[in-house]
């Protein structure tokens, strides 16, 4: 193969630095202390507090779920720091020029520069610097339109009525092993509130980022849409470059009340660790949202980071005539495992799901599908359309399809497709008569094989999406 | 220890068979004490309750006397062996081939045979049902073709259940085809009546040498009240050829596992089921087609109705090793509820380790086609008639595509029956058929 | 035999026809022409009685009776026969379980009969014959795997078998070349007679050189703008469509 591409092959995870600042960091180790202690940090509600301690009960007494397609160690959860926030951070910062000029510049490097957004795209955006949400910015305008955009802890002592009706409504504390940890331990995170019949004016993001040594990132996101509201949300993650594994348990849960609209996007590049397997974060996360009457949930994600992804963004389809959406592009390689799919939970009538899941594993990657479509007895003329498509590229990945199909109504329509194939020769053939490198080849090819679910992506995070995996493939082809 | 389990430990303990047979019935028992029960947490009974297996009595086989007078058997020549509660009747069976023996009247050079594969692909450590007739192992029976032989007929294996009372009829069939050769197996599993509740536990095992061919019926009659624990195991070497078609009327439970496994390149395996559970029956095949070797094909597809409050299962697994380049696998599954109270879970799975391959697989949960319902309907046919048509016919397209007819001219009038089809269509078909 | 009284009909909202008048008297052959889209095969829908298609406005009587009342099989059994310009395929029912399911329900509401399964392989013999249709598509699935022109055919023997009073052949002739052509039209005229009528859609004048109509209407734009005898065909071949553009409101 080419110089060029050998060069590519050694080029570094693009956003695995370390920023220097101070950290005011809890000790490694978790008990019921712990959990005071973070609630007691934040000037938690005693009723938060007990609901902390409840999940971190109900916790102890669960098992870590192994029936996924995945083979890792399982982290120490002794040996991880469950708080880890800026010194600076003590006192929050009010506006952007309060912000430590170091974590901005994190974020310069990373490619969000928050003033230029600010000016610019007029997307507004949340920060959470490991724990802890840093900044949240275009404030007046959001709240303008009575949306109310902020980090979770801020939501807690502000709207303690509103957090309070909907946290753990979708996920419940115990809903698994990870939400309950996550329920337990949760620093910070974003919360949004779209009143009735608001269009949010703008697209509202948060960019994740974990950069303390022994750190598990536990944030927690919740989107309240009153009735026919609309609001599109996107998130993007990244973290520094280490050799252990770090672990980052999220949960996102969102509500969409009756003719609401969501839209949640996610471009997940945590640091996927090297090309011998070293490193990199576990990602197990727990996305779900809950449609009533003629709600829609669109999750859109782009995973090409972790060293493992647990990953099954849900929509219950509560209300008749409500819709679940599912595009995915996930991208393995070296030793990347990822086990991420969806499920549809279809209880009210007429409602309607599409799942569009594009693997593509490279290297000595596992990449494994895993999808649930239920049709309840009520679920009255439900329609279900899956397709799934995997692309390899080598012949030591592996690529797995594991679809659950449960009907229990006979006027509920399902369609389930999956298909296998590679990057052919003739179509690399092709391409390179033409002129082209292979590297180039490979990842026109794959950015056409995942274009019905970049079209899903607002115009920005396309483009990024793209170039994405345009790197994360580097060194794919031999 | 559930009721069965120490049951079967029980019987297992009383040793009728030959004694050539000890080591591998006491291993069977071995493992099927260990076993731990499965639980819905079990992913490969996910969506099939052994709860009220576990708590089932049964007693030892045992010989009823029966007479087959109005039993539907296939019309064809072939050799026939009847197994009446798992235990072989002499008095119902032909005379048998060289190539075809009981267990109990192996010779030496057979028994040899017998002890080299029996157990091997149906690993009584990893299936339990197949631990389950291993540890009370005694009928059986071997079919082994030498290289280049073709059996002259098929072979009809009938399994009947009759009597009052619940046993354990226990077989094991061992089929064993050396290069180049060929057969025909039919299964068949009767019971006498709604009330009979037998678990039957029958596993099959096909070892297919290079350049072999084998096809296999395997059609699951049993009335209402049995349990059936089924599964079939098979080998292919080089270039061999496997062609399977099962059919489940539905029971209890009537589960069959099939477990394919590509050893030699060229190979290639066909298999079409059909289940057509009614009532509260429960019906679960699960396939699983290993691609163990480069340039093999699979081509897989299974089709249900089901209706009242019935259960289907299906799960359809495809696994392509790392090796198994330039595999060709597909598998589809199609599936009609006809009642508000049916339920269907099906899950098709791709687990591939090889990028050359072309794998694909669907599954559909729907109703009959409107377009076609109003074709029909506009040329004179009333729509519940019109729906009993196509859903026979989305039955039909698989029965047709079964290569031997004997098999299909048993199966259509039992599937009339099932579909409340009239009587002179399958007369004017059969006429049809003969004038054409 | 047919009368349509200002016919509206539309489907999925959009209107297709707005005011369509047509009259047929028993041993009558009418041709329809017209562009695509103007609403040809709706009009057939519609009659047949196909559930996606809604009637807005206006009546049809057929046989004295009101047809959009009768559901699509009762309107078979009086006597009203769709050759569909789609044929669909229905795999698995065999192509001579459905004729003979056909011409037993037919048979019924006449008051006659079910045939016996020797009549009626007599019968569909002859018919298959007469279509050039092989014997052994009797015994395939219903159209599976048929040519176009095997399901026009087909079409034509369901019609010969049902023996119908109002056939309507959609575009029956699209899609055939000569040969076939002259086998479709060979077996519509055997079966003209002073008690069947026909409609005949067609988008070329062609069909007409061989099933010579009584009369020729135009449809375009929902409705029938002009109505003529055979020669009207040939000038609208001469001239095309946009030689009615003022025509159609
Ligand atoms: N099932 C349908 N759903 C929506 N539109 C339809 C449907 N069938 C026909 N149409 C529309 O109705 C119009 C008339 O169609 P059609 O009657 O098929 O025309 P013609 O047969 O004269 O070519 C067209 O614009 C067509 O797109
Ligand atoms: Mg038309």
């Amino acid at each position: 193969m080419s110089e060029q591409v050998e060069h590519l092959i050694r080029k570094e995870y693009a956003a695995g630095f370390h920023t220097a600042i101070d950290t005011d960091t809890l000790p490694p180790g978790l008990n019921e202390d712990v959990v005071r202690f973070i609630s007691a940090k934040k000037n938690e509600p005693e009723w938060l507090l007990e609901w902390r301690l409840q999940a971190f009960r109900a916790w102890l007494e669960m098992d870590e779920p192994n029936w996924a397609q995945l083979n890792y160690k399982a982290p120490d959860y002794q040996s991880i720091s469950y708080f880890s926030s800026p010194k600076s951070m003590e006192d929050r910062p009010q506006s952007l020029d309060e912000v430590d000029p170091k974590l901005l510049e994190t974020y310069e490097k990373l490619g969000i520069p928050l003033h230029e957004q600010e000016m610019l795209a007029g997307v507004a955006m949340d920060v959470v610097f490991d724990s802890v949400s840093v900044v949240t910015t275009f404030r007046e305008k959001l709240s303008e339109a009575g949306v109310i955009f902020c980090s979770i802890s801020e939501a807690v002592e502000k709207y303690p009525a509103l957090v309070q009706k909907h946290l753990g409504s979708v996920v419940p504390q115990k809903d698994n092993y990870f939400a309950a940890l996550n329920s337990a331990v949760f620093s910070d995170g974003s919360f949004v509130y779209i009143p009735k019949g608001v269009r949010c004016p703008m697209e509202l993001s948060t960019y994740f980022r974990i950069n303390e040594q022994n750190t598990g990132q536990f944030e927690r996101t919740l989107i309240v849409a009153e009735e026919g509201s609309h609001v599109s949300y996107l998130e993007g993650c990244t973290a520094p470059m280490r050799d252990e594994n770090q672990l980052h348990a999220a949960v996102v849960e969102l509500v969409a009340n009756d003719n609401a609209e969501i839209k949640y996007s996610t471009v997940q590049n945590w640091y996927p660790g090297d090309e011998d397997g070293k490193g990199g974060i576990y990602n197990f996360v727990t996305k779900r949202g809950v449609c009533h009457t003629r709600a829609k949930i669109s999750w859109t994600q782009v995973e090409t980071g972790s060293a493992v992804t647990w990953k099954y963004p849900s929509c219950v389809l509560r209300g008749d005539h409500s819709v679940g959406e599912f595009y995915s592009v996930a991208l393995t390689n070296n030793y990347q495992q990822a086990d991420t799919g969806t499920k549809m939970i279809h209880i009210g009538k007429n409602t309607r799901s599409t799942i569009i899941s594009k693997g593509i594993s490279a290297g000595k990657s596992q990449n494994t599908y895993r999808g649930l479509v239920r049709m309840n007895p009520g679920a009255d003329g439900a329609r279900n359309y899956t397709q799934c498509d995997s692309l390899l590229i080598g012949d030591r990945c592996g690529a797995h399809t594991f679809p659950y199909i449960e009907s229990k109504n006979p006027s509920a329509v399902i369609e389930h497709e999956a298909t296998t194939s590679k990057v052919s020769d003739d179509q690399m053939f092709l391409c390179q008569q033409r002129g082209l490198d292979p590297e180039k080849a490979v990842s026109m090819i794959v950015n056409g094989f995942c274009r019905e679910v970049f079209k899903e992506l607002p115009m920005e995070f396309a483009v990024e999406a793209g170039k994405l995996l345009e790197v994360s493939l580097e060194g794919s082809v031999g | 220890m559930g009721v069965l389990q120490a049951r079967v430990l029980e019987l297992a303990a009383i040793q009728n068979a030959p004694a050539w047979l000890s080591d591998l019935r006491y291993q069977g028992g071995e493992r099927f004490a260990a076993a731990s029960w499965p639980t819905r947490r079990t992913e490969n009974w996910k969506y099939t309750s052994l709860a009220a297996l576990a708590k089932k009595d049964v007693a030892a086989a045992h010989a009823e006397s029966v007479e087959f007078n109005d039993l539907a058997m296939i019309d064809a020549d072939a050799y026939r062996l009847v197994f009446i509660n798992g235990v072989f009747s002499e008095k119902h069976s032909d005379a048998l081939p060289p190539q075809v023996t009981t267990f109990a009247a192996a010779s030496e050079e057979q028994i040899t045979v017998v002890q080299r594969h029996l157990g091997r692909l149906a690993d009584s450590s990893e299936h339990l049902f197949a631990a389950l007739s291993q540890s009370v192992l005694e009928q059986g029976v071997l079919i082994h073709v030498a290289a280049g032989q073709c059996l002259d007929k098929p072979i009809y294996l009938l399994n009947y259940s009759a009597g009052k009372q619940a046993c354990l009829a226990s077989t094991r069939n061992l089929v064993v085809l050396e290069e180049g050769a060929q057969a025909e197996v039919f299964e068949q599993f009767n019971s006498d009546g709604d009330e009979q509740s037998n678990l039957v536990a029958s596993q099959t095992e096909v070892v297919i040498g290079n350049n072999a061919k084998f096809k296999h019926y395997r059609l699951n009659l049993e009335r209402e009240g049995i349990t059936h624990a089924g599964g079939v195991f098979v080998e292919l070497g080089r270039d061999a050829l496997y062609s399977g078609f099962a059919l489940t009327k539905g029971a209890v439970l009537i589960r069959n596992d099939y477990v394919l496994t590509h050893r030699g390149s060229g190979a290639h395996v066909e298999l079409n089921g059909v289940y057509l559970p009614r009532g509260k029956q429960v019906v679960d095949y699960h396939t699983n087609i290993q691609h163990c070797v480069p340039h093999c094909t699979s081509s897989e597809v299974f089709r249900g109705i089901i209706g009242d409050q019935a259960k289907a299962v299906f799960n359809g697994r495809i696994h392509i090793h790392q090796d198994a380049q330039k595999t060709l696998a597909e598998l589809s599954n199609k599936n009609l509820l006809t009642s508000n109270k049916a339920e269907v879970d099906t899950k098709p799975e791709l687990e591939i380790y090889a990028d050359d391959v072309r794998c694909a697989h669907g599954a559909t949960v729907a109703q009959l086609n409107d377009e076609s319902l109003y074709y029909l309907q506009s040329r004179g046919i009333d729509r519940e008639q019109a729906q009993i048509m196509m859903s026979f016919g989305f039955i039909n397209e698989l029965i047709q595509s079964v290569e031997n007819s004997d098999v299909v001219e048993f199966l259509m009038p039992i599937l009339a029956d099932q579909f409340g089809r009239k009587e002179s269509l399958l007369q004017m078909e059969a006429d049809a058929l003969e004038s054409l | 035999m047919l009368r349509i009284e200002n016919l509206c009909a539309r489907v999925e909202e959009k209107e297709i026809l707005k005011g369509l008048n047509l009259h047929v008297k028993p041993g009558e052959v009418h041709a329809i022409m017209g562009p695509n889209g103007a609403g040809k095969s709706t009009l057939g829908s519609v009659l047949a009685g196909r559930e996606a298609f809604e009637v807005t406005a206006g009546s049809v009587a057929f046989q004295g009776k009101d047809l959009l009342d009768l559901d699509v099989e009762a309107r078979a059994h009086l006597g009203l026969f769709l050759a569909f310009q789609y044929p669909v395929e229905i795999p698995g029912v065999s192509n001579m379980e459905f004729l003979k399911s056909s011409v037993d329900a037919v048979r019924k509401a006449r008051g006659k009969s079910d045939l016996s399964s020797v009549e009626f392989m007599k019968l569909a013999r002859e018919a298959s014959k007469k279509v050039k249709l092989d014997q052994a598509f009797l015994k395939r699935g219903v159209n599976e795997g048929f040519s176009g022109g095997e399901k026009k055919r087909n079409e034509i023997l369901q019609m010969m078998l049902l023996e119908p009073s109002l056939c309507i052949l959609d575009e029956t002739d699209s899609g055939l070349d000569i040969d076939a052509l002259q086998t479709v039209a060979d077996g519509v005229n055997a079966m003209r007679s002073p008690d069947r009528s026909f409609v005949v859609v067609t988008h070329y004048q062609r069909l007409l050189d061989y099933i010579v109509p009584d009369y020729v209407h135009v449809l375009a734009g929902g409705k029938i703008v002009k109505s003529g005898d055979k020669s009207l065909a040939k000038e609208l071949e001469a001239k095309g469509y946009s030689w009615l553009d003022g025509e159609v409101a």
